[in-house]
């Protein structure tokens, strides 16, 4: 049997689409309505609260716990300050990607880890001799994304703490203790309220209570997906592949190669692929992981050739798509989407780096009427959608 | 049939395959088997009014996908039914099961111990890139490292060069597997005790060796290997029961021409100068033929079909300290009822996997304690499956049929077998399971037991050892069945041997008869 | 010339430094453990003249089989319990020389690499029966081995002795033929005891300091020192460490240097002792030099049996080499956990009593004995168990066969390396060679 959350008896009525998808074992709303598109627009327009409760979680406590993350992770540890949040990836001794999530340091020795696999044997084995105790809270702890413009009028009308972007706070909604951290996966306004699981459904119940009135609504991942590829935002299995499972050497992506340079921190005298990782900073990355554009005009002259309409997806894909440089191949998209907001055809894609710099023109391929062709397309820069208020 | 190119002796799975593949290439190929019936140990009988049962061998493990697709088994009625999980009950009451499923496979695992389930990927993943290593292997016969004739010498170097190029860090993993025991490679991964007993008993399956005897570590590959090709699950039963295996490859053979007789059992393979000329039946009949192939065991080819003295005498010295040691028996019960486990008691999919009694590896280590001083295994290890929940047609509507395999049941018993020996081991067999699953006493409409003794003398394999041959390093690869004699051949001219006694041996696998008629065709 | 730290002052350690301070490097040898004079094992000529002690008879039972230096005299021996065994043990010598042979070679060289083809070609100038003898027998369990040669249950249980000896095998265990050779490499023929070697003056013209290491410093990558458990602080460019490489790479030096992976595979390397050591009293000398009480290949067998479960054998094989008035002894089979003495003693007692003059005083080390004061991991002398999966290009791990660590100046020497205990200094001197090449 899979797993349900534990707002599982909310989530289950309210998902009329009967559209199920698998994380991490459990089961969660692909999207609640028939569509996903009103999910979509409420993360943008209004506030989507979506059920994250999936995602690996394990708090740290102790004497060397920021030892410890400081070692496993690639940005310092060291240095981050009681609630800030680090979101980081770490990697195996040659550099390459495991995981990506977020590190949040709730008091001076106690953090808690976000992965998408799980990761206890890895914290373990690493902790050899140090004081820290390792707890899997993933089942214990329930978490849900409050995103869009209106997250925050909701919380402030229950009385939570004003956060900066990446910061946490222990608060109380309503009566219920929680967490609070200024955090999400969509590039917008957004929060993650972490709570004890016993205490998931009167949570929900007074989130929707209280978003009744900002145009709250329960989102699914399909909606979740589209604002991530607008946000530029990478996810594991589908944009890379975690290096544990990995079956050959060019599956393997190193945080550079990920765009995630700006999270390797070589200042730090060791931590695990550092050495590698220093390397592959003087001779450069050889893949670039950018933003791709689909030239409209282009795409609307391959369906014009067939006598159809232009058509866009109607939901994010996950495939590899070949992208050409002069007829040669020079990289792939790993995911897509139509932004209805920004009216833009866009893809997350592996480029080579000679042509992965912003404004190169570059073709990618794309099936219309049962043919392969080849549409523009430009290399531009991640985020595609950054709306200012997501740091303000 | 006018005279044969090739006669085989032996009418099972291997043989077969041997005749199809040579009658396939054009040979005139008569099978000759000394049973009533084809399939050697793959055979379905109905032994209880409407109970069918897979007598001996009851699961397909690896029988090549290259064969299923040569030979058009399907076209020749195979079909194989995948066993889709693992149950192993535990004794107080909890159970571990391995599902096909990923996540809910994860789930299980750690439920009972949480690393173990981050291990699982990480060590399938391993045995997987092995599994890749090992196949060439397989596929074709082993050279002769010592040899310096210079087609083997080619092979040898073309295999050395195979090796030098995979990574040197696989290479080191495939060595430990060859030389750790099961027990050791799975404590550097798993702390689980159910799920490294039941990993474990893979190792020791047709060996008279325990889950901490070095050498069994390799045999955890198996379990890896099909999934390469392509084949989603690698273990599974033949619909109709693993009779259904041979009948499949005999239509094919036949459908190339083959002879198959039966009830024409051989007695001596004629040698004139070092060379194999025909054979003699006996009922006295000789037939010719240039090439002979025997699908029998190393012992019996070699210290029973022909004499010794057409043998060089290092060659006898190996056939005869060659290891056989059969420990595996079968317990065939007929049930009114589905039994009901304690830790799963409402039918579910669990009862459509396999049911494994391995709760933990030191209880698989005393049951080989046991068995190494020549007892039967008093609390044995069990590999069960009900064949007729995925094929109903195997037992009467509601009814089931149960198939477990039994380990240890030394052929070597202390006092050696008889009736009221055989018996006691089935009620030994029962009453473990019962503790298990406490209504199968009542369920049982009858029970056969089979023990090695009894697959000897019925099937004719030596000491009853369901591989015809114990499979371990020293018996493996260019050692099968004798160094310098690991390629189908023998040293009689024309005389080959195509049985699991051969390279890679082992399992309902068919590469030995497949690998033989290549080498023979060469 | 720069500073060179050895850590440990076991043979291999001692030979390390030796040839460093021969090389014009300053050598400070820290001694965390209690010092051996008296070693067991083959000492190579190229160690320079130690002295060896070899008892002849090297093996005698109580049921009067004697072995001997002599070939014939053991086959005479033999003859009284099979004559056909007699008449085989001078074949059987030979082609176990052979095999020693080939080993012995291997030993005094960094271990070959699984695809070398000097190797296979070694390998392959043994000829067919010397190839096949290797690849079949090397892998082989001592029982089939000697079933093979012999019939005599006297003979074969007492060589079974040797063949498992400090391995938590039994002698049905596959790879333990491998494990008699190691036993036999450096012996004269017929003899499968390795002497015992004074190796004191492996000491002499040495810096030593008595110390505990607590940690192994690194700057950049590369080994700057170590810091001892006082706090003091020695400088050095290379390090070479005896210890067990788990502690080297898993404890002394500080996470993040070294790859996870392969610290987690040394740390798992497989170093369980099974054996306790005794030192008996006795009112006299006694009549022989040798004892090894053990029974048949089956009774080793049983012996081992019990340890498995973690449980002292019933009748665990006992080996006692005289000294004077007083008895050096094995016993095999205890569990690595084992820490109380009395019942070992008992059991010893009990054994050896019916054989001995009488028992003055008695004094049993368990493995945690062992570990305390030889820092022999779990009390396993050859720190990583000498087992087919750790023995050659696999010891300790196959990444750390060449001595070398990814430290750059870190080097392993102790017996957890290649070839391991038993074979006196050859793992230092393995080392300091590989480390002159680079």
């Amino acid at each position: 049997m899979l797993k349900t959350t534990p707002f599982h008896a909310r989530t289950a009525p309210l998902c009329v689409s009967h559209a199920w998808r698998r994380w991490a074992g459990h089961v969660v709303a692909s999207s609640y309505e028939l569509t996903h598109e009103r999910e979509y627009h409420v993360i943008r327009a209004a506030a989507g609260l979506l059920d994250v409760s999936p995602l690996y979680k394990y708090r740290l406590r102790g004497r060397d716990a920021a030892r410890l993350l400081d070692l496993v992770v690639t940005r310092n540890v060291m240095k981050a300050a009681v609630g800030q949040v680090l979101y980081t990836p770490w990697c195996d001794h040659a550099g390459k990607v495991i995981d990506d999530g977020t590190v949040a340091r709730l008091d001076e020795q106690t953090f808690r880890m976000t992965s998408a696999e799980p990761s206890l044997r890895w914290l373990e084995d690493n902790a050899a001799g140090m004081q820290v105790e390792i707890t899997d809270v993933s089942d214990s702890t329930a978490a849900l994304s409050l995103q869009g413009p209106m997250s925050w009028p909701i919380l402030e009308s229950m009385g939570a703490p004003a956060l900066k972007y990446f910061r946490l706070a222990a608060a109380t909604l309503r009566g219920i203790p929680v967490t609070i951290s200024r955090t999400g996966y969509t590039g917008d306004l957004g929060f993650e309220i972490w709570v004890d699981a016993a205490q998931a459904l009167p949570l929900w119940d007074a989130l929707i209570d209280a978003g009744r009135g900002y145009g709250i609504m329960p989102t699914g991942l399909l909606a979740l997906d589209m604002a991530r590829i607008e946000a530029g935002l990478m996810l594991i299995d589908v944009d890379y592949v975690p290096a544990r499972k990995a079956l050959i050497a060019s599956q393997l992506s190193s945080p550079f190669e990920l765009d995630l340079a700006w999270t390797v921190n070589l200042e730090k005298e060791r931590f695990i692929g550092r050495q590698a990782l220093a390397e592959e900073k003087a001779r450069g990355p050889q893949w670039l992981f950018v933003g791709v554009e689909v030239d409209w005009n282009s795409l609307e002259r391959l369906y014009q050739e067939v006598g159809l309409a232009t058509r866009v997806p109607g939901a994010a894909w996950r495939m590899s798509v070949p992208i050409y440089a002069s007829g040669e191949q020079v990289g792939y998209a790993t995911s897509g989407a139509w932004s209805p907001l920004l009216k833009k055809y866009i893809a997350l894609a592996h480029l080579r780096a000679q042509w992965a710099k912003p404004g190169t023109p570059l073709e990618m391929e794309i099936t219309v009427e049962h043919k392969r062709k080849r549409a523009a397309v430009t290399v531009v820069k991640k985020p595609f959608f950054d709306p200012p208020r997501k740091r303000a | 049939m006018t005279k044969p190119d090739v006669i085989i002796v032996g009418g099972g799975h291997n043989g077969l395959t041997c005749a199809a593949y040579l009658a396939r290439a054009g040979k005139k190929v008569l099978v000759l088997e000394r049973r009533e019936r084809i399939g050697g140990a793959a055979f379905s009988e109905e032994v209880f009014p409407g109970f069918r049962f897979s007598v001996f061998s009851y699961v397909v493990s690896l029988l090549r996908p290259e064969i299923i697709r040569e030979l058009e088994l399907p076209r020749h009625g195979l079909q194989i039914l995948p066993l889709e999980s693992t149950l192993t009950p535990l004794p107080n009451g909890d159970r571990l099961v391995q599902w096909s499923d990923h996540d809910q496979n994860r789930a299980e695992l750690a439920r009972h111990a949480p690393r173990d389930a981050e291990a699982y990927d990480e060590f399938g993943l391993l045995l997987h890139r092995m599994a890749r290593a090992v196949k060439p292997l397989l596929r074709t016969a082993a050279p002769d490292p010592a040899s310096l004739r210079p087609g083997e010498l080619f092979d040898l170097l073309r295999l050395g060069r195979y090796f030098r190029e995979l990574p040197e860090k696989d290479l080191h993993a495939l060595w430990k597997l060859l030389t750790m025991s099961a027990a050791d490679y799975l404590d550097e991964w798993f702390e689980g005790e159910a799920l490294k007993g039941t990993k474990s008993a893979s190792g020791i399956i047709g060996t008279l060796l325990g889950p901490r005897s070095p050498g069994t570590a390799y045999v955890l590959l198996h379990h890896y290997m099909g999934e390469l090709d392509g084949v989603f699950r690698a273990w599974g039963f033949a619909k109709g029961g693993n009779g259904s295996v041979s009948a499949a490859i005999a239509a094919a053979a036949q459908a190339h021409g083959v002879e198959i007789r039966t009830n024409a059992a051989v007695s001596r393979i004629r040698v004139k100068g070092g060379r194999a000329s025909g054979v003699i039946l006996e009922n006295g009949d000789e037939l010719e033929a240039g090439t002979i192939v025997s699908g029998a065991d190393p012992r019996r080819t070699f210290l029973g079909l022909v004499r010794e003295e057409n043998l060089p005498d290092e060659f006898v010295a190996a056939i005869k300290r060659y290891k056989f040691r059969g420990a595996s028996a079968k317990v065939n019960l007929a049930l009114g009822e589905l039994p009901r486990f304690t830790c799963m008691p409402e039918p579910g999919p669990h009862m459509r996997g396999a049911i494994s009694i391995s709760p933990s590896v030191d209880y698989l280590e005393r049951a080989y304690d046991e068995a190494k001083y020549g007892e039967f295994s008093r609390r044995p290890y069990m590999d069960i499956v009900i064949p007729s929940m995925l094929d109903p047609s195997m037992a009467p509507p509601g009814k089931h049929v149960m198939s477990i395999f039994v380990q240890y049941a030394p052929y070597h018993l202390n006092g050696g077998w008889s009736d009221a020996r055989r018996e006691e081991f089935g009620d030994t067999v029962v009453n473990t399971l019962a503790e298990y699953a406490p209504n199968l006493k009542g369920a049982i409409l009858h029970r056969q037991v089979v023990t090695p003794a009894d697959i000897e003398r019925i099937v004719g394999l030596s000491e009853g050892n369901i591989f015809q041959g114990e499979l371990s390093l020293q018996q493996m690869f260019f050692l099968r069945p004798a160094p310098a004699w690991a390629r189908y051949r023998t040293p009689i001219h024309g005389l080959y041997q195509c049985g699991s006694g051969t390279h890679p041996g082992g399992g309902v696998m068919g590469a030995s008869g497949r690998n033989a008629a290549m080498e023979i065709l060469r | 010339m720069s500073d060179v730290l050895v850590i440990g002052a076991g043979p291999d350690e001692l030979v390390a430094a030796r040839l460093l301070q021969q090389a014009g490097h300053r050598v400070t040898v820290v001694q965390e453990h209690a010092l051996h004079d008296r070693v067991d094992g083959w000492a190579p000529a190229q160690l320079g003249g130690l002295q060896t002690t070899r008892p002849d008879p090297w093996l005698r039972t109580n049921d009067g089989l004697e072995l001997f230096a002599d070939v014939q005299r053991s086959a005479q021996s033999i003859g009284r319990l099979s004559a056909r065994d007699a008449q085989r043990w001078p074949e059987f010598c030979e082609r176990m020389a052979r095999l020693a042979g080939l080993l012995e070679k291997i030993y005094l060289q960094a271990p070959p690499s699984l695809i070398d083809l000097r190797f296979a070609l070694r390998v392959r100038r043994l000829g067919r029966r010397g190839m096949e003898d290797l690849m079949r027998v090397l892998p082989m369990p001592a029982s089939e081995l000697l079933d093979e040669w012999f019939e005599s249950d006297i003979l074969k249980g007492a060589l079974c002795a040797f063949a498992v000896r400090d391995l938590q095998q039994g002698p049905r265990s596959a790879g333990t033929a491998f494990r008699l050779l190691h036993a036999h490499v450096g012996s004269p023929r017929g003899v499968f005891r390795p002497g015992t070697v004074d190796v004191a003056p492996l000491r002499s013209g040495l810096t030593m300091r008595e110390a505990q290491v607590a940690r192994i410093d690194v700057r950049g990558g590369a080994v700057s020192g170590a810091t001892l458990a006082n706090g003091e602080t020695l400088p050095a460019t290379i390090v070479v460490a005896g210890a067990h490489p788990g502690r080297v790479l898993g404890e002394l030096v500080e996470p993040g240097w070294i790859d996870p992976d392969l610290v987690r595979a040394a740390r798992r390397i497989r170093s369980r002792g099974v054996a306790a050591r005794a030192r008996l009293e006795l009112e006299r000398a006694p009549q022989w030099p040798t004892l090894t009480l053990a029974g048949t290949a089956d009774d080793v067998e049983r012996a081992y049996d019990a340890v498995k479960y973690g449980r002292i054998s019933e009748r665990p094989v006992i080996d006692a080499v005289a000294d004077g008035a007083a008895l050096d002894v094995h016993l095999q089979f205890v569990p690595h956990t084992a820490a109380d003495t009395a019942d070992i003693q008992a059991r010893l007692v009990k054994v050896l009593q019916p054989h001995v003059p009488p028992i003055r005083r008695v004094s049993v080390r368990t493995p945690v004995d062992l570990e305390r004061t030889y820092g022999w991991p779990q009390g396993q002398p050859h720190h990583a168990e000498l087992s087919l999966d750790q023995a050659l290009w696999m010891r300790p791990l196959p990444e750390l066969a060449g001595y070398k660590t990814p430290v750059a100046g870190l080097w392993l020497c102790g017996p957890a390396m290649h070839p391991g205990a038993g074979v006196i200094g050859a793992a230092g001197y393995n080392c300091a060679r590989a480390m002159q090449k680079s």
